[in-house]
């Protein structure tokens, strides 16, 4: 394409890179850069500037050096029209022209986006990462100026004839992130939106997307520039509006309403990758406004759920070995979660949908939308393809819908049956795509096809990649599950294949042998469990291999399958005495876990023996036992042992004579353990795509943040008030004390009230120790946890008795004996048994730790100090309330005491003005002031702020005896939460939904609880410290808090606790879990969890948390 | 949303960093990202997934002649348009500095870097039509090259808005000058094939591209039709291809871009023929194996096929391979794959392979068979049978000059052995 350079590339090596920027890149240091950026000749600052480029691009931080490139880019716009030759110096060009200013924005734009926008001090103010500005306050503040003389010149140049000119001023202008900038980059925005030039609009709709988490406040405004941009008759400025509304009011359905046909007639027109962006926004437009589509699949699903009764349609898992079935269970699983409203409501809850909800095709909207959407199946872009595809998945009547993934197969297998093969396995495939070939296989198998596809399994099992052929012999199980009348077929090759295994897989040259081996077997298993009397041979033929498998997996899977099978049919009864005689001969030489599954299998055959051989199979097995008694092993031994006590009638030596009092609850017991029907587990059922086609949680298979659901249908109009009118509930009364708190939760609020009255003269103030028991209640056992825990060894001991079966299993056991991590053990504790321990939030003793506004000495006498309060404002919710103590410690009157921000009564900052209110810096409710206080007399404010997650300390000034006293308010991101009550479903649920990215852990030591141990029980005790630490310090809601059952008592591990919040601004939920491990007597390892979607938030936190608790 | 793009040397070396939005994304996620390539797929980016999940970021990464381009998210996007942005970068990138490769890149970060900075804002693509990029940014050449060296400066970057960027058709440029008045069509096709053990033909299909180049002034309109447009499947179109006359006639109708450009891929399915033949057959008995491979044309397209090659991976346990050819010439490559070149097949003999491996001590016979690529290349010719009916040239001054090629090559065409 470019002739030009192919005779460059076909020069030699020194002409090629002759002339390149190569050596600036090896090199870009070897000067000084800022010497060149201040030489006089401009090739010297063009040198620099490119080399400052190759340091940004080697990921080096410049932001140091901003100043000498901003300077006297700034002059040099200024002087650019006086002397042309001075342009060129802050961009490597060699023509001369007037026009050549641009480069300059090229390079503060580039300078801005790389390393200033993100990692400068500018930034740091924008979020809420304190470090840095902190230790740079001078610094920031000559930034913030720099800034802001570049942002004059880019204003200027808004109304530059050339449009390129004011675009590119727009995109660096929107690319520095500064709160003071951001209003003036809104009104700039405002004026390019009705800019003649089509690309200035539509880089206004790019700025607007990064307008948008800067200016929250604006939302209004930045939503009616969207209006305007969708209403554009440039396509490409309705692709760059579609961004924006996603980024800036994704929710705002209504907005789509007016423009929703032109919408649709543009979809075609406009660039691939807004089209992706729009078809999406279309989709849920449509959904919100006349709900799902009569005879759409989804629709038809739901109408499903609600005839039947929902306890009983929720799909268990077990039954999913039905063919037909299969289909229908995925696809109720599947659209509730592609719906907001069902997702939440795991029990059924959700399923109050009416049908009413549900529109036809024939609807205007659904139609076009549909007519749009189908020649975008012809784009270049796969992602194109796929956002089409998916519409028509979920809207388009089941007769003609299209699709080409997993998801689709899943559901509907039939669609792709006719093409299965198009999933043959290539040579070059990887790995994943193989499995993932294999699985669409499986699924769309069907009769005609089978044979072919059994053929395709065939020729792979002889593949190099030992795993995938594991993969495949499993795939075969599953097609044959899926069509018995295949199913003697596949086992007559699943038999040949393990006799040809076995006998390869000895000599150990093979890697990956095993595994298919194992496979092999499994797959076996499976087939023949569905109709274990008509596989009687295979069973045999395979039982009939055991001496010539050596792999320890392979002959205890045959082992299992004898024992279990033992009494089936009358060819296998007659091989069993046989196979018993040479397990017992084997035994020694086996491992353990095969020793195990003989014990087991000779408990079975005794269980079922017939009278006739009955006496030479007691023989064998109390043979079998008494050699297992003598084991090395002590798993074997306790098998051995439990087996003779369940079964003393068959395995000692005495005759039937002797019968042991409990002898037939015993044989209950054991035909309950050993005849117990096992739950057919398939391996496919358990990784359900559940997420929308297309979108990133459908491949990495959790919710990825951001991600949302379908809303729920024809709820636009519910959904549009609610943007609107924030919830605001007007109790103008501003009383501390009496908080009117919607949870359910008991709030004590006395503590409070009670402070001032009881605190002592020395000033610090303590609240009623609260030293009493706390509420305890269990759930899960029966048991009463006594209040003083004194009995607390009977009660575990009983709890140990009543729960046989779970300590049968070796897991629970492992669960509670092992060090497992965070996250499993979370899980292991539920399922082991394990106390929970409900306390509420006022049953621990909260002591607010005080702090120091302004000291005694520094202020002729008047000591303030604040706590922060977890009341809730009654003007907004997203204001903290700090509970300010004023203290008189002088002999004389105090008058006129007042507490202001340092910006209201100083009275700077220039560029606030324009801006005033948008600018999210940290401001307070003016408060009313105390007019006098008398000597010794205390008295107590409220004062209201509003942080916007800031936690720069802010700046107070304190107005006494008429003279300004500055103080500051070191903020606590513990208190910028609030409790929000929820049962422990419902944490455990939404921390499902917040994994991955959401979630924030960090471990930390505990030593507060050793001062105190003086409880019988330790962990009670430890359990309280810890939450009362917690719950003293930051604004959260106790959800529980789980108590191991150990026998080791000093054993803290698993002890958790789960603590809820939510994030006011935001309504996010904020989750936070705190694990030990450790000992009571020793200092704790805890290990703290954080999972918000507010990532930097859930940061702060979890860091502030640890912070507390060390 | 895009947080940043990485791009990554056959090494793991971080070659250029570009972010996009307000938070940094530390280089750090790049090691992280080799170690699971290293871990994964022994240091070969192409055998992993395109979209990987790190503790802190979703990556999406392509690989290209050594390259790969890495991106990073945090939150939730369409994982196919990371995935085509990157391939169109590295497109992009292709086209403007005539190959791709780590030195490459490093001799012209400048433009690399303005190139992103171009393609992407905010985390969103912005101008991805090559076109247009073309003018904001020039592309390097030697004129350029040897301006630099003799001035000591040099410019890439244009000072005029492009007309292109706010017209309806982005992807032309208004004014092209000096059109040399010629349209040439191209339809490569490229042939998948599967043949499975028992020499049966499982599946078999072409997929196609049309390649236009064309020069021509004005905004030519141009009208393609096919004489058979039934056989094909799974189309795709540039986005100049207008959707209505395609559905009503199966006609393309479209105001072309300057230059090379594809403006069409389909599929045609269920071929019934392959145009050579390869017999593998490979017996194995204490200790030895005996590989014989045959070659030859099964149906004459016509046309004589070129650069045959055969290609297959030895198989694992074994000691030592003596494999010799009639014709051609055989080479066992450093990864333990044996490449036979045929090239032409000779009109007097059949191209025959032929040899012994020898097995590990202690192994009787071979489990695991090998599956045989194959490569050639027919120029002149359609496989898939698609013929051009006739291409309309309306709205240029003169009549210009039009010319069609064709020709078909091997895609992933297997034989099982």
């Amino acid at each position: 394409m470019f002739g030009l350079q192919s005779s460059g590339a076909a020069a030699s090596w020194v002409v090629g890179r002759m002339g390149t920027d190569a050596h600036l890149y090896d090199d870009p240091d070897d000067a000084s850069i800022p010497a060149l950026l201040d030489s006089r000749f401009d090739a010297d600052k063009v040198d620099a500037l490119k080399r400052l480029l190759a340091l940004i691009a080697q990921g080096v931080d410049v932001a140091h050096l901003f100043p000498q490139v901003a300077f006297p880019i700034s002059l040099l716009r200024f002087s650019s029209s006086s002397s042309s030759s001075s342009c060129c110096c802050s961009h490597y060009s060699i023509r001369l022209t007037p026009g050549s200013e641009l480069r300059t924005y090229r390079w503060s734009r580039t300078l801005h986006r790389s390393r200033w926008r993100s990692r400068s001090l500018f930034t740091s103010t924008s979020y809420t990462t304190p470090t840095s500005i902190n230790s740079f306050p001078r610094c920031g503040s000559r930034r913030q100026n720099e800034a802001l003389l570049s942002v004059n010149i880019f204003q200027k140049d808004l109304s530059d004839i050339n449009p390129l000119v004011r675009a590119w001023a727009l995109r660096t202008m929107a690319g520095i992130r500064l709160h003071v900038v951001a209003p003036l980059v809104l009104v700039a925005v405002k004026k390019c939106a009705r800019d003649p030039s089509a690309y200035v609009r539509k880089c206004a709709a790019y700025a607007l997307c990064k307008l948008s988490d800067l200016l929250p406040d604006e939302a209004m405004a930045l939503e009616e520039i969207v209006d305007i941009l969708f209403g554009d008759n440039s396509p490409g400025v309705v692709g760059a509006a579609a961004l924006a509304f996603k980024t800036v009011c994704p929710s705002c359905l209504a907005l789509v309403s007016k423009h929703f046909r032109r919408l649709c007639e543009t979809l075609p027109d406009i660039e691939e990758w807004t089209q992706i962006i729009l078809i999406e926004i279309l989709l849920r437009y449509v959904i919100a406004r006349h709900g799902l589509v009569k005879d759409s699949l989804l629709s038809v699903e739901i109408q499903g759920i609600n005839d039947s009764d929902p306890v009983a349609s929720m799909p268990t898992q077990h039954d999913s070995a039905g063919n037909g079935l299969c289909g229908t269970i995925s696809n109720i699983m599947l659209f509730r979660h592609y719906i907001e409203e069902f997702s939440g409501f795991p029990d059924g809850e959700g399923d109050s949908l009416r049908l009413s909800s549900v529109t036809t095709s024939g609807n205007n909207d659904v139609a076009i939308l549909l007519k749009c959407t189908s020649p975008l199946l012809w784009s270049r872009n796969s992602g194109v393809i796929l956002a089409a595809a998916s519409v028509h998945w979920i809207m388009a009547p089941i007769g003609d819908m299209l699709g080409n993934i997993l998801v689709f197969a899943k559901t509907m297998p039939l669609l792709f049956a006719p093409f299965y093969e198009e999933f043959f396995i290539n040579a070059s495939d990887p790995y994943q795509t193989r499995a993932l070939k294999l699985e669409i296989l499986t699924t769309i198998a069907t009769e005609p096809s089978i044979q072919a596809i059994f053929e395709e399994f065939q020729d792979y099992i002889k593949d190099p990649d030992r795993k995938f052929v594991a993969d495949t012999v499993a795939a075969v199980a599953l097609c044959a599950q899926k069509l018995p009348s295949i199913a003697t077929t596949c086992l007559e090759g699943l038999l040949a294949l393990v006799f040809y295994e076995s006998s390869i897989s000895n000599s150990g040259h093979f890697d990956g042998e095993d595994a298919v081996l194992v496979q092999a077997i499994m797959s076996i298993k499976a087939i023949v469990k569905v109709n274990p009397v008509s596989y009687e041979k295979v069973i045999v033929r395979l039982v009939r291999s055991v001496d010539k498998i050596k792999e320890p997996a392979a002959r205890c899977l045959i082992i299992w399958i004898f024992g279990e099978y033992n009494f089936m049919g009358s060819l296998i009864s007659r091989i069993v005495s046989a196979v018993l005689k040479y397990l017992a001969w084997t035994f020694t030489a086996d491992v353990v876990e095969t020793k195990l599954q003989i014990l087991n299998a000779s408990a079975k055959v005794i269980m079922h023996c017939p009278e006739e051989h009955m006496e030479e199979f007691k023989r064998i097995v109390a043979y079998v036992i008494e050699l297992s008694t003598y084991d090395l092993n002590y798993d074997v031994r306790d098998r051995a042992r439990l087996l003779s006590r369940l079964l003393p009638c068959y395995t000692t030596r005495r005759g039937p004579s002797h019968h042991p009092p409990n002898g037939d609850i015993c044989k209950e017991l054991a035909y309950h353990i050993f005849d117990g029907k096992l739950q057919p587990s398939s391996p496919s059922t358990n990784n359900y795509r559940i997420y929308l086609p297309g979108s990133l949680s459908q491949v990495v298979l959790h919710a990825a943040p951001g991600y949302t659901p379908l809303p729920k249908p024809q709820s636009m109009g519910l959904s549009h008030n609610k943007i609107i009118e924030p919830n605001r509930n007007n109790n103008s009364v501003a009383e501390s004390g009496s908080s009117i708190y919607e949870s359910s939760s008991v709030y004590d609020s006395e503590s409070e009230g009670d402070g001032l009255s009881d605190r002592g003269t020395d000033g610090s103030l303590h609240h009623q120790d609260n030293q009493d028991a706390p509420l305890v209640h269990i759930y899960d056992t029966s048991i009463q946890q006594g209040q003083t825990g004194q009995n607390a060894e009977e009660n575990f001991a009983d709890l140990i008795s009543t729960d046989l079966t779970e300590l049968m299993s070796k897991s629970a056991l492992e669960s509670w004996l092992d060090e497992a991590p965070a996250d499993t053990l979370v899980q292991n504790s539920l399922q082991a048994s394990s106390a929970r321990v409900t306390f509420t939030n006022h049953s621990f003793e909260q002591k607010p730790k005080l702090h120091t506004l302004l000291d005694s000495s520094d202020s002729n006498g008047l000591r303030v100090l604040y706590a922060f309060s977890s009341e809730v404002s009654p003007r907004s919710r997203i204001l903290v309330c700090v509970d300010l103590y004023l203290e008189n410690v002088t002999t004389q009157q105090l008058t006129d005491i007042a507490i202001k921000s340092e910006e209201a009564s100083s009275g700077v900052d220039s560029i606030g003005q324009t801006s005033e209110g948008s600018v999210s810096v940290p401001t307070i409710v003016p408060v009313e002031g105390i007019h006098s206080l008398a000597p010794q007399q205390t008295a107590k404010m409220v004062l209201e702020v509003h942080f916007h997650h800031h936690l720069l300390p802010l700046k107070l000034s304190v107005l006494c005896n008429g003279k300004i006293h500055p103080a500051k308010l070191h903020p606590d991101i513990a208190y910028f939460v609030r409790p929000l009550p929820m049962d422990l479903n419902a944490f455990l649920c939404k921390e499902n939904q917040l994994r991955g990215m959401f979630e924030y852990a960090r471990r930390c030591a505990f030593k507060d609880h050793l001062d105190k141990l003086e409880h019988s029980d330790k962990n009670l005790q430890v359990a309280h410290s810890v939450a009362s630490k917690i719950l003293s310090n930051t604004n959260v809601h106790l959800v529980s808090m789980d108590m191991p059952v150990t026998f080791n008592v000093d054993d803290t591990s698993g002890l958790c606790w789960r603590f809820s919040s939510e994030i006011p601004s935001t309504s996010k939920p904020c989750l936070i879990t705190v694990l030990a491990e450790g000992h009571a007597s020793g200092p704790l390892d805890l290990t703290v969890k954080v999972n918000s979607e507010d990532t930097v938030f859930a940061l702060n936190l979890l860091n502030r948390v640890v912070a507390i608790i060390e | 949303m895009l947080q940043c793009i990485f791009i990554l040397s056959d090494s793991g070396e971080v070659i250029v960093e570009k972010q996009m939005v307000g938070h940094r994304v530390d280089r750090a996620i790049c090691g992280w990202f080799w170690d699971y390539v290293l871990a994964n797929a022994a240091g070969d980016p192409s055998k992993i997934l395109q979209v990987v999940v790190s503790p802190t970021h979703y990556l999406f990464q392509i690989y290209r002649n050594g390259v790969t381009f890495l991106a990073c998210t945090q939150v939730e996007m369409p994982p196919l348009m990371a995935i085509e942005f990157l391939s169109r970068v590295a497109d992009v990138l292709t086209d403007y500095l005539g190959d791709l490769n780590e030195d490459i890149i490093k001799d012209n970060f400048v433009i690399v870097y303005q190139i992103l900075d171009e393609m992407m804002d905010n985390g969103f693509p912005l101008t991805t039509e090559p076109n247009i990029l073309k003018e904001l940014i020039a592309p390097p050449n030697i004129v350029n090259k040897m301006l630099n060296v003799v001035t000591g400066k040099s410019s890439t970057l244009g000072s005029k808005l492009p007309d292109a960027a706010a017209s309806f058709v982005p992807w032309r440029t208004t004014v092209v000058k000096d059109a040399s008045n010629e349209v040439y069509v191209n339809i490569v096709e490229e042939l998948d094939a599967c043949v499975n053990r028992e020499g049966v033909l499982v599946k078999c299909e072409a997929y196609g591209e049309i390649q236009v180049n064309c020069s021509l002034p004005g905004v030519p309109e141009l009208t393609m039709s096919f004489a058979n447009p039934t056989i094909m499947n799974d189309f795709t179109f540039h986005p100049c291809v207008r959707f209505r006359p395609w559905e009503s006639d199966q006609v393309l109708s479209f105001v072309p871009p300057d230059g090379q450009f594809k403006l069409m891929s389909y599929r045609v399915k269920k071929l019934k023929k392959t145009p050579i033949y390869v017999k593998p057959q490979l017996t194995s008995d204490s200790g030895n194996c005996r590989v014989s491979v045959m070659v030859g044309i099964r149906n004459d397209p016509g046309k004589p096929i070129d650069s045959i090659t055969v290609q297959f991976q030895l198989p694992p346990l074994i000691v030592s391979a003596d494999l010799t050819a009639n014709y051609g010439t055989v080479d066992i490559l450093a990864d333990k794959t044996c490449l036979w070149t045929i090239g032409q097949i000779p009109k007097d003999k059949a191209p025959a392979l032929s040899g012994n491996l020898r097995l590990e001590e202690g192994l009787a016979q071979l489990h695991t068979m090998p599956t045989f690529q194959v490569k050639f290349k027919i120029m002149g010719v359609a496989l898939s049978g698609l013929q051009i009916d006739k291409l309309d040239v309306k709205n240029t001054p003169s009549a210009p000059y039009k010319g069609f090629r064709a020709q078909t090559q091997a895609g992933k065409y297997e034989v099982r052995s």
